[in-house]
């Protein structure tokens, strides 16, 4: 019981320091940073109670909110996800796997898991940045923010789960 | 009812979700009025102290071209005491007075150094935080100046830091006029490009020519007149057509900015208070 939450929370942690000293750092043209904390998300297991991941949603939204001084903005789109994750997950999983099956390329297998991960992704920023421009004057440079912060996420994120979990 | 408490329990992420998103929703407005708590802001002790020991790491590695940006500035100001004093020793043979009266409107003005630790600036409201707070005499509502111009006004502080609202805010309005005419506006960020802000309510029958130096008006008393915002980019009508708006490309690059100076005005609590009668 306790393992499993010591090792997300370590995971957790290792994102957001990466998010806070590096990523919030990086504007690719000048446009929106690309977004790794809705990895921790992404990766809850299939067993975990809606509530309890929303509430890790929330918490690691707030932390990430806090550090880049954006208040609500990550803890709102991060909660989200987390109330999508659990249904899209249970579609998507192929039919024969584990009760607490953990979200992985070989887990899920290569398409489906890009899938998963692209689909959630694209939550994530449509939250995040609706949140941040409601009353922007840019509406293109906003879009164009998202698209960017988006496409580095996604190839960020297709990076880090090939290293965490290499293919045979 | 045992039926119904289970209905119940099985939809209660439902509430749990929508009391979050609320939540969240709360700490967007609260943030937004500046006023709120500065806890759930970059500037609260425990993000302050990560971002200001990230910023000392990085400030090593910045090190030669900041020193080649302040040599530079050195001679360029230099240059300028030097061609001013000419001037005024030209032009007031009996200086006494005259610098007596300058050093008696320095006196008022004291500057607070300071590092930035944490800046932002691709959001629509950028904040920046800086190492000196109350301590070190820091208020809110002072102005924030580095080498190039104006970065911003402090918006609270906390014992060791201050958050500062920058120029580069959609609430952030400085009052600032042309250096060549006098004509007086208001410099507005709208987004985008971070070197691009405007200066509106300038009348239709000013003279402007692209070029002119805007500066700051000194109205306010935040920032004593004078100092160097922009140049005028281009010129527009305002959307009610009944004003310029001028483009202006602003003097600071927000974007690698690392030492400021925040302007602390001795007499801005006197001046106050007689605007309030």
């Amino acid at each position: 019981m306790i393992i499993p939450i010591l090792k997300r929370l370590t995971w957790a942690l290792l994102l957001l320091t990466i998010q806070v000293l590096i990523l919030n750092h990086v504007h690719p043209w000048g446009y929106g940073a690309p977004l790794l904390c809705p990895l921790i998300v992404i990766t809850l297991p299939m067993g975990i109670s809606r509530s309890a991941a929303l509430l890790w949603g929330f918490c690691i939204g707030l932390i990430a909110d806090i550090f880049a001084g954006t208040a609500g903005i990550s803890s709102a789109a991060l909660t989200f996800i987390a109330f999508a994750q659990p249904p899209i997950l249970a579609f998507m999983a192929p039919r024969d796997s584990d009760e607490e099956l953990y979200p992985s390329f070989s887990t899920m297998g290569r398409w489906n898991y890009f899938q998963f991960v692209a689909l959630l992704l694209l939550f994530h920023h449509i939250v995040y940045f609706a949140l941040e421009g409601f009353s922007y004057f840019h509406f293109t440079d906003i879009f164009i923010s998202m698209l960017v912060s988006y496409l580095a996420s996604l190839i960020l994120i297709v990076l880090v789960e090939h290293v965490r979990n290499p293919q045979k | 009812m045992h039926d119904f408490v289970e209905r119940i329990t099985a939809y209660i992420h439902w509430a749990i979700f929508l009391l979050l998103e609320v939540l969240s929703g709360l700490l967007l407005f609260k943030y937004n009025s500046y006023q709120g708590s500065i806890w759930f802001t970059q500037a609260n002790t425990a993000a302050a102290y990560v971002h200001e020991w990230e910023a000392k790491a990085f400030a090593y590695l910045r090190m030669p071209a900041e020193n080649a940006e302040l040599v530079q500035r050195n001679i360029l100001l230099q240059h300028e005491t030097d061609s001013l004093r000419h001037l005024l020793a030209d032009a007031l043979k009996d200086s006494s007075a005259t610098e007596k009266k300058q050093n008696t409107l320095l006196q008022d003005i004291k500057l607070i150094p300071a590092h930035i630790v944490d800046n932002s600036v691709r959001n629509r409201d950028n904040l920046l935080v800086i190492n000196a707070g109350s301590n070190a005499g820091v208020e809110p509502e002072m102005g924030v100046v580095s080498g190039t111009g104006v970065v911003g006004i402090v918006s609270a502080v906390t014992p060791h830091y201050s958050l500062v609202i920058s120029i580069l805010n959609s609430h952030s309005s400085i009052s600032c006029r042309l250096r060549r005419t006098d004509y007086f506006g208001y410099l507005k960020w709208k987004g985008g490009n971070t070197l691009r802000a405007y200066m509106e309510d300038v009348p239709r029958h000013a003279h402007i020519k692209v070029g002119d130096i805007v500066e700051t008006s000194g109205f306010s008393n935040v920032f004593p007149a004078g100092i160097f915002l922009g140049k005028v980019a281009k010129i527009k009508n305002s959307s009610d057509g009944l004003a310029y708006e001028l483009e202006i490309l602003l003097g600071t690059d927000m974007s690698n900015l690392r030492h400021v100076n925040v302007i602390s005005n001795l007499n801005k609590k006197e001046l106050d208070s007689l605007r309030l009668r």
